[in-house]
């Protein structure tokens, strides 16, 4: 956070979350690192101390929502925040808590979805929850929204004792502008004994039907509500009915296109529906232009709603194409729009020749032992003539996927040692390919020790592969309860331990830095039968650079004489380090000084023993 | 001054266009103005093409600059500038870029040759209206190093005439963040030395 005067100051969509967490009173916080949400409760993380409030990664997101839950329970306010996929993981527990209820403390659950899932592996739209759980739903649409949301919705919770949603994206959640602060109140609550009945049996039907009841009242609510901004035109021909950050792309392609009689609607209470404010701005308009991210929610809402209407404006959105139902809104596809519906003609950008934009494609870092160890996966892929399947996993390893094709499937986290318990079981329908599954630390403890646990009961054939570099390195190097280096407070989980405790049919460590040794023990391993596990001492590059512990006084060259130029290129083109790169001039690689982190991996890649180490002053 | 103002800083993961925008959002606030910033980048963290977006404005506009309406465009590296103004640079857009190359990195097997600088610098003056190119190594290794790059190239930026935020302040913005005794300082004085 920047500080331009004492009460404004730039902050992200996400920073501005966290200091409405703080201004709404909340004092527990639940998380488990995910691309976009991070930085709420890092940030909360990095002030808990300053405020007295509880803040925790937790071993995934369903324990997240549930030890927020019990905050709630036991009357302290409390926030879950999590990324689109790890509601997936909390949902099963979300679609009780519905019934049971929040008890009095509160709980507000913030949800970060990634549209065109710039880093997740796949697109999905969360605010399907909240239809789905019957709980109310808040979009903000700017900084200062994501700021003031928090303490209404945290209040609203508080009300009717029910979990409350908010739904950020990519582009609000990473971005940044100017956020006007308020007071940080007195705290007036204190723990309290839980409440009766936190539970929905025997009767879970009456529970949904106390549900409704209270989503009846919360929808009196909403209707009222200042958060909607309506349209201010007199004449209104196009009305967009925008959420979240869509708004500023539906105001932004307006100005750019200089279009009149267009309103724009904007609905920050999401679910349910506003039904008054929206059939008293359709029923204005000759056309409805829906601008969301990232299915068409509500639009869908929308026109079930017109049905009830005597007079339905046309509409257009993602059902009819006007608008793509994949991937992210733009202030460019809006302006197509409305060009479009307008009947107004915008110039297009000039084309750069094609072959000049050659791309800066997705790779390990320098140094990276995830390199490493696909190195040895590829090398062992070939001396099994290609019978070797990799199941892959959630984290930075998963560009295992663009390395040579290394990893084979990558779905959700956990997913890598549950697929290969199914792969292991196939000898008998002739299934001939050894199995690997990888994952990395932090993944390990959030979702594979079940699967693990299949494998180890069902003796599935396979070797589980965990890249342990001790941190949570992809988001930003949150402490898990494996990593070394643990906060005070914090007990040291140790994945050898746990490993060992499930009583594999072999277990070996090994050093990631060393390549051959690498290669040799995955084809050994591959090669016994039963479950097997390696569990891999690995480095990410960056966490030692954070921590300043980079090694000094070594660097690497590449010996002319020895090199075979482009008749080989296994350094440059097959082994891809960033440090490493190929100059047209002299016909020979040639290592980047300033990105070579010292590893000396290369050493052993190339065939011709033509990379050397040498000692520097 | 149009309102929003657009600023777009290319450039490889690594590079500090993040802190760029932190700048530039920083000399906007002191100037009077409503700053939005968006970065995007991938899922690598080092290496990748990232694009800071900067919106400065009377109103917060849209966290992205849409196409062919950037204003400025600082290119810490040729490819990336390019790739940028491929997009985002239209009739007004001025781009200043450090002719300092960062390597592909090849995948699969495979090396694509990075471009000419000739060839960028041709295709970036048939998309932009003015094109303004860097050597900035030689200078900075006299002050620092490459990685005070994107301080040079704010103070180049600082030094033009068809830009909101002025010399003064955008320094008082980096020292605001690096403090005065800062090599980025001396970098920025470097670059701002450059186009007077």
């Amino acid at each position: 956070m920047m500080t331009a005067s004492k009460h404004v100051t730039i902050m992200s969509g996400n920073e501005a979350i966290a200091r409405g967490a703080l201004e709404g009173g909340i004092g527990f916080c639940a998380s488990y690192p995910g691309t976009p949400s991070t930085e709420i409760a890092a940030t909360l993380q990095r002030i808990a101390e300053e405020h007295d409030i509880y803040v925790e990664w937790s071993v995934n997101e369903k324990v997240a929502l549930e030890a927020a839950a019990g905050a709630s329970w036991a009357g302290v306010p409390a926030l879950c925040s999590i990324k689109s996929l790890g509601l997936n993981v909390a949902s099963d527990f979300l679609l009780n808590l519905n019934l049971s209820g929040t008890g009095k403390g509160g709980l507000v659950i913030v949800v970060c979805d990634d549209p065109r899932g710039h880093s997740s592996s796949n697109e999905q739209d969360s605010r399907f929850y909240a239809k789905a759980a019957q709980i109310p739903l808040l979009e903000p649409s700017t900084y200062q929204e994501a700021k003031d949301i928090i303490p209404y919705a945290l209040k609203i919770s508080q009300d009717y004792e029910l979990p409350v949603l908010i739904r950020s994206t990519t582009r609000l959640s990473h971005s940044r502008g100017l956020v006007t602060m308020g007071e940080i109140p007195k705290r007036t609550w204190k723990a309290e004994p839980l409440v009766e009945n936190l539970f929905n049996v025997p009767t879970p039907h009456l529970k949904h039907r106390d549900l409704l009841k209270k989503m009846d009242k919360i929808s009196e609510v909403f209707e009222e509500s200042l958060w909607n901004t309506l349209p201010s035109e007199k004449k209104i021909d196009v009305l967009i009915i925008s959420s979240g950050i869509s708004r500023r792309y539906s105001e932004d392609a307006i100005n750019l296109l200089d279009a009149e009689n267009i309103g724009v609607l904007n609905l920050v209470t999401t679910y349910p529906l506003p039904n008054k404010i929206v059939s008293a701005a359709i029923s204005k308009a000759k056309q409805v232009l829906f601008s969301e991210e990232i299915d068409p929610f509500i639009e869908e809402e929308v026109r079930s709603l017109a049905v009830e209407l005597g007079n339905i404006p046309e509409f257009h959105g993602k059902r009819n194409g006007t608008i793509p139902a994949f991937g992210e809104m733009t202030t460019d596809l809006m302006r197509e729009a409305i060009a479009n519906l307008r009947g107004i003609k915008f110039g297009k950008t000039k084309q750069v020749e094609s072959d000049l934009l050659i791309p800066r494609p997705l790779t390990f870092c320098a140094g990276c032992t995830h390199r490493n160890f696909y190195w040895a996966v590829r090398k062992v892929r070939k001396r099994t003539k290609d019978k070797l399947v990799v199941a892959g996993d959630i984290g930075c390893y998963s560009l295992g996927v663009f390395y040579d094709r290394a990893m084979t499937t990558m779905q959700a986290m956990g997913s890598g040692i549950g697929v290969a318990t199914g792969l292991g079981q196939l000898e008998q329908f002739g299934f001939d390919s050894k199995v690997i599954a990888v994952a990395g630390d932090s993944t390990f403890f959030h979702a594979c020790i079940p699967g693990l646990i299949n494998a180890k009961h069902k003796g599935a054939n396979l070797t589980f592969v965990i890249l342990d570099n001790e941190t949570t390195a992809m988001t930003g190097f949150q402490t898990h309860p494996g990593s070394v280096h643990q906060e005070s407070r914090l007990n040291r989980v140790k994945i050898e331990n746990v490993v060992k405790a499930i009583e594999p049919d072999f277990f070996a460590r090994c050093d990631a830095t060393d390549i051959p040794k690498l290669v040799d023990l995955l084809h050994s391993t591959i090669n016994k039968e039963g479950l097997k596990v390696l569990l891999l001492d690995s480095i990410c590059r960056l966490e030692v650079a954070r921590r300043e512990l980079a090694t000094e006084g070594v660097s690497f060259r590449i010996d002319k004489d020895l090199c075979k130029g482009d008749r080989c290129l296994i350094c440059v083109q097959e082994f891809a380090c960033p440090a490493i790169s190929w100059d047209k001039v002299i016909g020979h690689p040639v290592i980047l000084d300033q990105l070579c982190v010292q590893c000396g991996a290369c050493v052993a890649v190339c065939p011709h023993d033509a990379i050397k180490e040498e000692r520097t002053s | 001054m149009r309102d929003p103002f657009n600023i777009l800083v290319a450039g490889v993961g690594g590079q500090g266009n993040l802190v760029c925008g932190r700048v530039l959002a920083e000399a906007s606030v002191r100037s009077g103005l409503r700053p939005v910033v968006g970065d995007t980048f991938g899922a690598s963290r080092r290496g990748g093409s990232v694009l800071t977006h900067l919106r400065i404005g009377k109103i917060d506009w849209a966290p992205l600059i849409p196409r062919g309406e950037a204003d400025i465009i600082l290119g810490l590296e040729p490819l990336e500038a390019l790739r940028a103004a491929s997009k985002f640079a239209g009739d007004r857009t001025v781009v200043i870029v450090s002719q300092t190359k960062i390597p592909t990195v090849a995948t699969n097997g495979e090396t694509t040759e990075y471009p000419s600088l000739e060839r960028i610098i041709e295709s970036l003056n048939k998309l932009c209206k003015q094109v303004i190119v860097l050597d900035a190594e030689e200078t900075l290794t006299h002050s620092g190093s490459m990685k005070m790059l994107n301080s040079f190239i704010l103070g180049t930026m600082g030094a033009l005439t068809q830009n909101p935020l002025s010399l003064n302040i955008i320094r008082e913005a980096l020292e605001s963040i690096f403090g005065p005794d800062s090599n980025n300082i001396l970098a920025f004085d470097e670059g701002a030395r450059l186009r007077q």
